[in-house]
């Protein structure tokens, strides 16, 4: 394993591949973090993309990429790059391109399609293998189309189609164990809002070879109503609170590469917050808060021990 | 056939404008079309909304191209050529700004022998996207303007169109467009229906002939990289996040990493700069910079002192 260049934030890149001027809104926590990630993998960088937010990246005639781009259907970009990674192994074998042009495949999906139309497809590609990285931003919803929910949607929050009193009766997948059972080379959780964290994994990501999976949770202003000057906030809240744990898992052990020493209680992140509004207003919701205190509570006690 | 624009900025509320508009049109018997222009609904960014409403059905569809009324919720995208305001203006075409300005200084800057006319946009909202209600205020105006609508249908129309929404945001909308409406009392009926399209007068478009290519060439492909920074995102921005060089010390990694559109570079010394012709004005570097360095100013105040100096 080679060590991370990255000791300090200092080491981070200080100039960007990603063009400026793509119609992601303002304060996209999902844009965040896929800057900040093409600029670790570099510009030999092959993005599969299926449908969802970031495939407004690349309209015609406008990319935001230094290179190519494929468009897939929610539940197929895995198979997309799967067809990319042979074209390219084959170019490579039979001399038409050299090694060094080769690309780093990289599959980019909502949690849509990550937690729920494209796993199987996803599933298979971790059990052939594939030489790939799927890198999945988190909006918990499908954003895109106006954010209803979708098997990332944590309990309680408000979604265009979770509209009663209570919010989302159901409870986040548990895709990073869904993922890791697979027993694929890497997976990881990330987020924009730490920067250095983000970089050491997805370095990690780019070297190793076969499947690397990571989940970046992506808070987002427009599907989860808060202010746009926000989004690192939301973000370092979600890690400070235990909401996101920041882990990876390599050679069937599962590391949390962030121990928040002294955990903030859950309602600093759920406050700032318009899809949990109703948890505090206009009255306070104290059975509720109490629960999703329990849950995150409950995961903490299970990595001390 | 009334064919109606509005113009505002995402988060203004103008695809709800549009909305409350075509329903109270319906109300009063007529066919309506109502829809706001897919793209980039995005906060801040230019939106445009359509309504066309006449008393036969309609088959003109698309774009609407020679507005008789024209709304602008945001006086600011006036002068954005993207924004489109002007598009299609006749000297017959009403004119209806929410400004701080007069009607007769806009006259002056626009040289155009349209009707205009304002409504007071409130002079201490700093940041004009804090204006959501401002489009209700656009609809019940419009609904004044043509003549045909009474206040309460245009009240039936908001309390169907914004049902299952909280008592308080549905009763804002009621009193703000009730309040537009009043504001035009004395141009009821100022907007005139447009004529019909007949198909005599249809002109075909200056048609261009394209050899057919072959697919590699006609396809569309993009052949180059970074083409998304020949959009000028900067026009989506309110509030501009100003660097005071002075406070600044220089831990670019926080500033330029956070920024989600990558629109803070860093030059030789390690100083943070703000690309503006990109930066969308989402002031995430304003919140994290630690020596509180990064400043917020309204985007109109820094355009119009930029024109100064
Ligand atoms: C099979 C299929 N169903 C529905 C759609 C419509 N659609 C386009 S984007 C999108 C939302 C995707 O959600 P997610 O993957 O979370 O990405 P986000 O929009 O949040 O970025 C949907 C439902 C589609 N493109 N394909
Ligand atoms: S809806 Fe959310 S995820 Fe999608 S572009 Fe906007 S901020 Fe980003
Ligand atoms: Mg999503």
């Amino acid at each position: 394993m080679t060590e991370t260049a990255f000791k300090h934030m200092r080491d981070l890149p200080s100039t960007h591949l990603l063009g400026t001027g793509t119609p992601a809104c303002a304060g996209c926590g999902g844009l965040q973090a896929i800057h900040q990630i093409y600029d670790v993998l570099g510009k030999n960088t092959v993005f599969v993309n299926a449908a969802g937010c970031m495939t407004l990246l690349s309209v015609y005639p406008f990319t935001p990429f230094r290179g190519s781009w494929l468009y897939t259907a929610m539940a197929s970009a895995p198979a997309g790059a799967q067809g990319i990674r042979d074209a390219l192994d084959i170019l490579i074998e039979q001399k038409r391109i050299d090694k060094n042009e080769d690309l780093q495949v990289v599959v980019l999906t909502g949690d849509g399609s990550a937690y729920g139309m494209g796993l199987s497809a996803t599933s298979s590609a971790m059990e052939r293998k594939l030489d790939f990285i799927y890198l999945c931003y988190d909006n918990e919803g499908y954003g895109n189309t106006g954010q209803q929910y979708s098997d990332a949607t944590p309990h309680a929050a408000k979604t265009s189609t979770s509209t009663g009193p209570g919010g989302y009766p159901g409870f986040k997948k548990d895709l990073f164990s869904i993922w890791a059972a697979h027993k694929p080379a890497y997976v990881a959780t990330v987020i924009g809002a730490e920067s250095l964290d983000l970089a050491r994994k997805i370095q990690k990501a780019r070297d190793i070879e076969g499947p690397c999976m990571i989940i970046s949770l992506s808070p987002c202003p427009t599907g989860w109503d808060f202010d746009p000057s926000l989004t690192a906030k939301v973000g370092k809240l979600a890690v400070r609170t235990g909401i996101w744990p920041l882990k990876e898992y390599e050679n069937g052990n599962i590391t949390h590469t962030r121990k928040p020493a002294k955990r903030l209680p859950v309602e600093a992140y759920l406050n700032l917050q318009g899809r949990f509004k109703h948890l505090f207003e206009p009255k306070r919701d104290e059975k509720m808060l109490a629960d999703i205190q329990t849950q995150v509570d409950a995961y903490w006690a299970k990595v001390a021990s | 056939m009334y064919r109606i624009r509005f113009h505002g900025r995402g988060g203004q509320g103008m695809k709800t404008a549009s909305r409350l508009l075509g329903a109270a049109f319906f109300l009063e018997g007529f066919a309506v079309q109502d829809a706001p222009r897919y793209g980039a609904e995005r906060r801040g960014a230019p939106i445009f909304a359509y309504v066309r409403a006449g008393k036969s059905p309609i088959f003109e569809r698309g774009i609407i191209l020679h507005p008789d009324l024209v709304i602008v919720a945001d006086d600011s995208l006036v002068p954005v050529p993207a924004a489109g305001v002007m598009a299609g203006l006749t000297d017959r075409t009403v004119l209806l700004i929410s400004t701080t300005e007069t009607a007769d200084e806009w006259r002056r800057r626009l040289h155009i022998h349209s009707a205009i006319l304002t409504l007071p946009a409130p002079r201490e909202v700093e940041d004009r996207l804090e204006l959501r209600y401002v489009g209700a205020e656009c609809a019940g105006a419009a609904a004044c303007l043509t003549g045909h609508i009474s206040k309460k249908k245009l009240e039936r129309a908001i309390l169907g169109e914004l049902e299952g929404k909280p008592q308080k945001i549905i009763h804002r909308n009621i009193e703000m467009a009730s309040e537009g409406y009043d504001r035009m009392a004395d141009h009821k009926g100022l907007v005139q229906e447009g004529t019909l399209p007949s198909a005599k007068a249809y002109t075909p478009p200056a048609w261009i002939e394209m050899p057919f290519e072959a697919a590699r060439i006609s396809s569309p492909t993009i052949h180059a990289g970074l083409t998304s920074i020949k959009v000028r995102t900067g026009l989506w921005r309110t509030m501009r996040p100003v660097i005071d060089h002075r406070h600044c010390r220089k831990c670019w990694w926080v500033c330029s990493s956070s920024c989600p559109d990558g629109a803070i570079s860093v030059n030789e010394e390690g100083a943070p700069g703000i690309d503006y012709d990109h930066c969308k004005g989402c002031l995430t570097c304003v919140s994290v910079c630690p020596s509180h360095a990064i400043k917020a100013i309204p985007e109109h105040q820094a355009a119009a002192a930029e024109e100064e100096s």
